[in-house]
This record gives C-alpha cells, structure tokens and sequence, in this order.
C-alpha cells in the first residue's frame, strides 16, 4: 500500500511540476493560444513560403518560449535595472548579462547576439556580400526613390504617436515601413524595453509577415498611382559599370554615411565590408562565408531568439493589434511615396523613367524590384525593368539604415 | 554637426516619453525625412561625379583604341575577290548610306580581329523578342 501511494504521490508531483500543469495556472490559457498562433506561422512559413527562413526559425522559437517551465527563455533578465555605473555615470539601462550567462537559458544566450546588436549589422554583412550595386551606380538618380520610400517610415511614426504610444514603441513599429528585418529588429531591440507593450519578437514577426506580403500589398498601390501610359515606359539600357567604381562605392558610402548619421555605422559599415569583400575578388573564401555559412548561422540564431520573446504578455494585447494596423500602413505609405516620386521623375525626364520602379525603394530585396517588373510586364511584356528597379531597391536598403540611425539618434534609450 | 542639429531642434526624445504633441512628432516627419534624402543627395553627387570621371577616362581610352584602329585601317582592308563581289540583300526601305556605315563597321572588326567577315543581309529586326532572347534574359536575371 505504502508503495503504491508513494507511487501515486510520484506521480501527482511529476504532473504538477511537468509543462502540463503550466497551462492551468492564472494565464496559462494566453500560452495555449501563443503555441496555436506558432503553428500558424510555420504554416505561413512551410505551406505558403512566407519568407521561411527567418519566419520558420521565429515561429519554432515562439513555440520554445510559450511552453511552460521549458526554461529557455527568462523575459525577467532582461528588464532594465538602474545602476551606478565607475565615474559616478548613473545608467538607467543596464542589463546584467554575467546573471545571464549563469542562470540564463538556451534562448536567452542566443539573444544576447540581438541586445547586444551583433546579430542584425552581420546579417547586413552577408547582404551586402550577396547585393550587385552595379545598377545604383549606373543611374545614381535611383538613391532618390530609396529616399522617398522611407517616407513610409517616418509619416507610420505620426500614426503611432497619435494611437498613444511611446517614443520607443513609435520608433520600431515605424521602422518596419522601411521593409527591411534585420534594421527593424536592430531598432527595435535596442529602443524597447520591458515598460512598453511590444517586444522586438512583436516587430519582427510584422516585418517579416509584411516582407512575405509586398507582392500582395504593392500592386494595387502601384496601379491606383500610376496611368498606363507611364506604367508602359520601356527605359533605356543601364551604362556598363567599371569593376573600380564597384570598388570605390562600398567605401565612398561607409564614409559619407557614418560621418553623417554615425548611429547608422554598423549597419551601412557592414553592408558595405560585405560588398567590398565580394567586389575586390581577392577575398572570395571570406566573401562566401558571409554569403552562406555566416549568414545561415546568424539567421538561425536571430530568427529563434526573436521568436523567443513573442510571449503571451506581448502578442495577446491591443498593442500587437496596433502594429499589424500601423505596420500595413507604413508598408503602403512607403510604396506610395516610392511611386509618386517615380511619377515626379516620370515628368522630370520627359517620359524617361518608369514610376513603378519606385515602388521598388522600399528595401525588401529583390522582392520589391520583383513586383516592379511583373506589374511592368502586364502593360508591356516585353518589358525588362528589374534591373533598373534593383537601383532603388538597393538604394532602399542603405535608406533604410540611415533612417534607422536617424530614429536611434533622436530616441534615446 | 549632426547631434547640434538635433539639439539646436530640441529633438531628443526618451523612449518612455507618450502623448508626444503635435510639433514635436512634425519635427521628428521633417528632420528624418531631411536627413535620409541630404544624406543619398551626398551620395548621388559623388557616385555621379566619380561615374563622370571614369566615364572620361574610358571614353579617352576608346578614342585612343579608335585612333590605333584608323591608322591600321588603311593597310588592312579585306580585298579578296569573293568579298568584293559578295552583294548583300538588302530589306526594301532601307537606305543604301546605312547599309554603308553597317558595312564599314563589319569591314572594322574584320580589319581589327584578322578574322574574314562578310555582310550577308540587312533587314529589320522583328519588334518582339525571340523566344531564346527572352530565356537568354531570364536566366541572367534569374538571381535576382
């Protein structure tokens, strides 16, 4: 008898300490319906080719943190304390990653990558390390469409402002108009704190979600601004870009950038170290790596550990409804602007340059360039405007950067 | 320069800072705005300036490689008997000055690569593509 109450007792304490259990506490419930909304991203991510390589990572690492007393994650070390910091400098966000280190899980290491704003400028090394400037500078004109498509970030952080949010909240959800993950996970990681309603996993999961969707949301925009007449503009061919002046640019931008908006360096920089090192030639084992290995790990690491912080207290609020709201928002606001300044071109040039390769300044790359040409081949299918939309939409992403440093510079964490 | 200029503003914001006015989240449209397209505006004036320059320098170098061309041209000129009996067909419509120049170029590159080149037909090309162009175009672009 004793044996089998022991036996019992064992096995009542084994229920009550096992995940299980973790769902019928106060609040356990909100942890069920983060699980069922990480399956439906792996849907979007398998099923539909939602950019998968980062949305399947994000969603599995959702999935991680939302089970109970798994441990992998411990959102509550990463709340700002306030220190003295030597020379009597008071630092109101301080984190302490030797407790960290220590007591810290699988995920929580992982994220140390994020806060400590590695992750994003390697990814940036890797991009750059994969992206032809040749036709940005072939028709340099093309850095003023990257510039206007980042309008959709800066009018999204007028929307956010008036719905009551924080610099710092404004600020991230802003970013995501500028169509590009890593700079809105690099923004957001380091504006938000636990004080605001969303985390950077809420940020990312919208980026990335929106990214999916730019051959969803552009087209309409793109018709609706646009007449047929300049839809059907057939452009030139790009001149032949020398192998110097693809040496030159990547330290031509890394120097005007930062000097200008230096919170923009380590993205622009590593954009830029990525680019050069697949230009100069002599570096092609290192130029690879960023390519693939590097990239595929830092996109492992990012995509888990962001996923990570989708907890239940962070997605299942009216908050969360605020940035998927504001985040269509900014997507379309920063098409639009890419387009009417194509339109603007379109007039300036006489008929010369097709407005929907303007449309293309947002910096999803080479989706956006993509969806310039299919929406170009449906006037005209003989129409090859990619290359001259990869301009704007390289461009999009050095905008994006410096528009991510110019946030940085005015909110102060 | 940069930081003055937001100081000068008074455009430093807390992150905890809510219920941000009017002027200050104009401010915040106008200055980013501002700042993006002053700093690509930088960037296209010397992409444009450094792409003159080379332009320039590759352009000196054609005309010289033209001129080397020019004095070589004299002692070159295919006069075999077949090419100078072969008559190209020409497409009617088509002006006998340009079926000269595309003549002269040929006769160019013939004179420049040592190898035999003969102007056969001149028609217009047809307006679409061809179907191998096409795939030729795609498979280039593909990457992207």
């Amino acid at each position: 008898m004793t044996i089998i109450n022991s036996f019992l007792e064992t096995l009542a304490d084994l229920a009550r300490e096992s995940g299980f259990a973790g769902f019928l506490v106060e609040g356990g419930w909100k942890n069920i319906i983060m699980i069922l909304i990480s399956f439906l991203f792996m849907y979007l991510a398998i099923s539909k080719g939602f950019e998968p390589l980062l949305l399947l990572p994000i969603s599995f690492g959702m999935l991680l943190t939302n089970l109970p007393d798994a441990g992998l994650y411990h959102p509550e070390f990463w709340d700002y304390t306030t220190v003295k910091e030597a020379g009597g400098v008071v630092n109101d966000h301080y984190i302490n990653y030797g407790n960290i280190l220590q007591h810290g899980g699988l995920l929580d290491i992982l994220y140390m990558g994020v806060k400590l704003q590695i992750y994003p400028p390697l990814i940036f090394l890797g991009i750059g390390a994969m992206t032809d400037f040749g036709p940005l500078i072939a028709n340099p004109k093309s850095f003023l469409l990257g510039a206007a498509a980042q309008g959709g970030i800066f009018f999204t952080f007028i929307g956010a402002a008036v719905l009551g949010m924080s610099a710092a909240e404004c600020g991230s959800i802003a970013i995501i108009g500028g169509a590009d993950g890593p700079t809105a996970i690099y923004v957001s990681s380091k504006l938000l704190s636990k004080a605001d309603d969303i985390g950077v996993g809420t940020i990312a999961l919208a980026a990335y979600t929106y990214m999916a969707l730019v051959p969803i949301i552009q087209p309409p925009i793109m018709r609706a601004l646009t007449t047929k007449k300049e839809r059907s503009v057939v452009m030139g061919q790009l001149r032949s870009v020398s192998k110097v002046e693809k040496l030159i640019f990547p330290v031509l931008v890394t120097i005007v950038i930062s000097l200008m908006v230096p919170s923009a360096a380590p993205l622009v920089g590593m954009l830029m170290f990525g680019n050069l090192l697949k230009e100069s030639g002599c570096c092609d084992r290192i130029a690879k790596t960023a390519q693939n290995e590097l990239m595929n790990i830092i996109t492992i690491f990012l995509g888990t550990s962001v996923g990570a912080t989708t907890r239940a207290d962070k997605i299942i609020t009216l908050a969360f409804g605020k940035v998927i709201l504001l985040g269509v928002i900014a997507f379309s606001i920063g098409t639009a602007c890419g387009v009417i300044l194509g339109k603007i071109m379109y007039i300036i040039s006489k008929g010369k340059i097709n407005p929907l390769i303007g449309s293309a300044g947002v910096s999803a790359v080479p989706m956006a360039a993509r969806v310039s040409q299919k929406v170009g081949q449906e006037e005209v299918p003989t129409n090859y405007l990619l290359m001259h939309a990869m301009g704007p939409n390289v461009a999009g992403v050095i905008g994006s950067a410096v528009a991510a440093g110019v946030l940085l510079s005015i909110v102060q964490v | 320069m940069n930081q003055q200029l937001y100081d000068l503003a008074q455009l430093l914001l807390k992150g905890t800072d809510r219920d941000l006015n009017a002027g200050t989240v104009s401010s915040v449209v106008i200055t980013g705005i501002v700042v993006v397209f002053i700093g690509l505006i930088l960037l296209i004036f010397f992409v444009f300036l450094y792409g003159k320059i080379f332009d320039g320098i590759n352009n000196r170098k054609a005309e010289k490689q033209r001129k080397e061309l020019e004095k070589k041209l004299p002692s070159t000129p295919d006069v075999s008997p077949s090419a100078k009996t072969t008559v190209p067909v020409v497409e009617s419509g088509i002006d006998d000055e340009i079926v000269a120049v595309i003549a002269a170029a040929i006769a160019a590159m013939s004179a420049k690569s040592g190898k035999k080149m003969k102007l056969k037909s001149v028609k217009y090309a047809k307006p679409s593509r061809p179907a191998w162009a096409n795939a030729g175009i795609i498979e280039n672009t593909r990457p992207f």
